[in-house]
């Protein structure tokens, strides 16, 4: 659809903020006025890349699961990691894909602990792995207006 | 069905006996309480003849806010440091009874004409005076952590806790926030919570009273470098005093590589090591620090969870909830060791 959602949301969060906000009277409704369009700008950024993300950010927890099964040395956590590795997501719709994402992060979460409690060598190793997935899983999501 | 200035002048009337003629005018609501709607208005009354007109704050519990707090906490905070070190605006009454304006609340003192927006502060005409904002700021944090809430009269109020155990009792409250409010999994504040728990900090070297959101952005100030009072008191408690400090050095609320956008990290612990009288151990408080961001994570979350469920949509939850819970994560990455 055109315009683009991210310029509509752009031109929509503008309006709010330099002519809509500065008519109300000053106070909480003017700052609420401003704060959605704040908002409008930050689901604008985010609507641009949102699939992207969550299918870049499934596939790399599928690639590290795939690696970590052989590892874990608990065979019912190392099924549910192959089986997880082997999966695919199953449609491009943003719910679909966020569920899959709290699928695998939830997986992310006990085999990230079970590293932890190893302590092998190559549970330090997936462990590192792990820290530089979830580094990489704030680089996806931040934004321009956050804060840090 | 009366208005709401109507139904505050009705219970004003019974709070002075002796005014007459009570109207409350101008209640204007202030945008960003995030725990309480935060109403100002202007009271007239007459009282032996004489016309007279106080500037005043409402501050009301909603239906749901970002964390759950007690209200007689705040109000009893307010009471123990007014007239001391610590400036913080006259507590007058509180109200718990729902009848008069559906939910608990309380009433304090306007102190008007003073900014208190974060943004603002780095900003002409208040950037100059950084130095001695960041002076005052930590100083009264400084303040704080030295006061003794016994005879502040806070030790009725705010649950005892032994000094070994003021961070598990701060961890498991908010891990259990966590565990009730998230609406996806949190990889990173779980891991940030394992390592609290195998890191353990020393014990507390004194119980003092923990502000709770002690930041910029929670303090008024004016533009010839003054800090003229501390808010928000909702999440005050008794525990260890760097559970304080580390809040207000959080990444989320630098400026800039400034803590609270005043002054170095480094500057801000001398300033409040000098002040309290206390040590700021370097171990110790990065185990608050690692703590801060799972707190924050677990605001984040609840402010997230009521907006979604629709218990509070004020659009400051959605906001806030939207650009500072990654922001919280990268602080813990930070705070762990594991952002490049």
């Amino acid at each position: 659809m055109k315009p683009d959602l991210g310029r509509f949301l752009g031109v929509a969060a503008s309006h709010l903020m330099t002519r809509t906000a500065p008519a109300l009277p000053a106070g909480y409704e003017q700052s609420s006025a401003a704060a959605l369009g704040a908002l409008m700008i930050a689901v604008g950024e985010e609507a641009e890349r949102a699939a992207a993300r969550r299918v870049e950010e499934n596939a790399a927890l599928r690639t590290l699961f795939g690696d970590a099964a052989a590892h874990v040395e608990r065979a019912e956590l190392a099924g549910r990691l192959e089986r997880a590795a082997a999966g695919s997501d199953p449609s491009l719709q943003l719910s679909d894909l966020e569920a899959a994402n709290a699928e695998l992060r939830a997986l992310l979460i006990e085999l990230h602990e079970r590293v932890e409690a190893l302590g092998t060598s190559e549970a330090r190793r997936i462990d590192a792995a792990i820290w530089r997935e979830l580094a990489r899983s704030t680089e996806r999501r931040k934004l321009l207006m956050g804060p840090f | 069905m009366p208005s709401l200035e109507e139904r505050l002048a009705d219970y004003v009337a019974t709070k002075l006996p002796s005014a007459a003629d009570v109207r409350v005018e101008g209640l204007d609501r202030i945008f960003g309480g995030a725990s309480r709607e935060t109403y100002r208005f202007v009271l007239h009354f007459r009282e032996a003849g004489v016309a007279r007109t106080r500037r005043l704050i409402l501050r009301r519990d909603p239906p749901g806010s970002l964390i759950e707090t007690e209200r007689a906490i705040e109000f009893g905070a307010y009471q123990a440091f007014h007239g001391s070190a610590v400036p913080v605006p006259e507590p007058l009454w509180l109200e718990e009874d729902p009848k008069w304006l559906d939910y608990p609340f309380f009433v304090m003192e306007e102190l008007a004409g003073l900014e208190a927006s974060p943004q603002a502060i780095v900003l002409p005409p208040y950037a100059q005076h950084a130095d001695a904002f960041a002076r005052q700021m930590w100083t009264i944090l400084g303040e704080i952590a030295k006061a003794d809430p016994v005879s502040l009269g806070l030790v009725g109020v705010m649950q005892p806790v032994e000094p070994a155990q003021c961070w598990q009792r701060e961890l498991e409250y908010w891990e259990a926030r966590i565990d009730r409010d998230e609406l996806c999994p949190q990889p990173i504040v779980r891991a940030a919570l394992r390592w609290c728990r195998r890191s353990p900090p020393p014990p507390a070297q004194r119980v003092s009273v923990v502000h709770g959101d002690y930041r910029t952005g929670n303090y008024l100030y004016d533009d010839a470098g003054r800090i003229h009072a501390i808010l928000d008191w909702e999440m005050a408690h008794l525990g260890d005093p760097l559970e304080d400090l580390a809040w207000g050095i959080n990444p989320v609320w630098r400026q800039g590589d400034k803590a609270g956008g005043l002054t170095s990290r480094d500057e801000a612990i001398r300033i409040w090591e000098k002040a309290s009288g206390l040590v700021a151990d370097p171990a110790a408080l990065h185990w608050w620090e690692v703590f801060s961001s799972i707190k924050g994570q677990a605001i984040w979350v609840s402010s997230a969870k009521e907006f979604s469920d629709g218990v509070n949509q004020d659009l400051i939850l959605g906001l806030a909830a939207w650009l500072m819970g990654n922001s919280q994560d990268r602080a813990a990455l930070h705070e762990l060791g594991h952002l490049s």
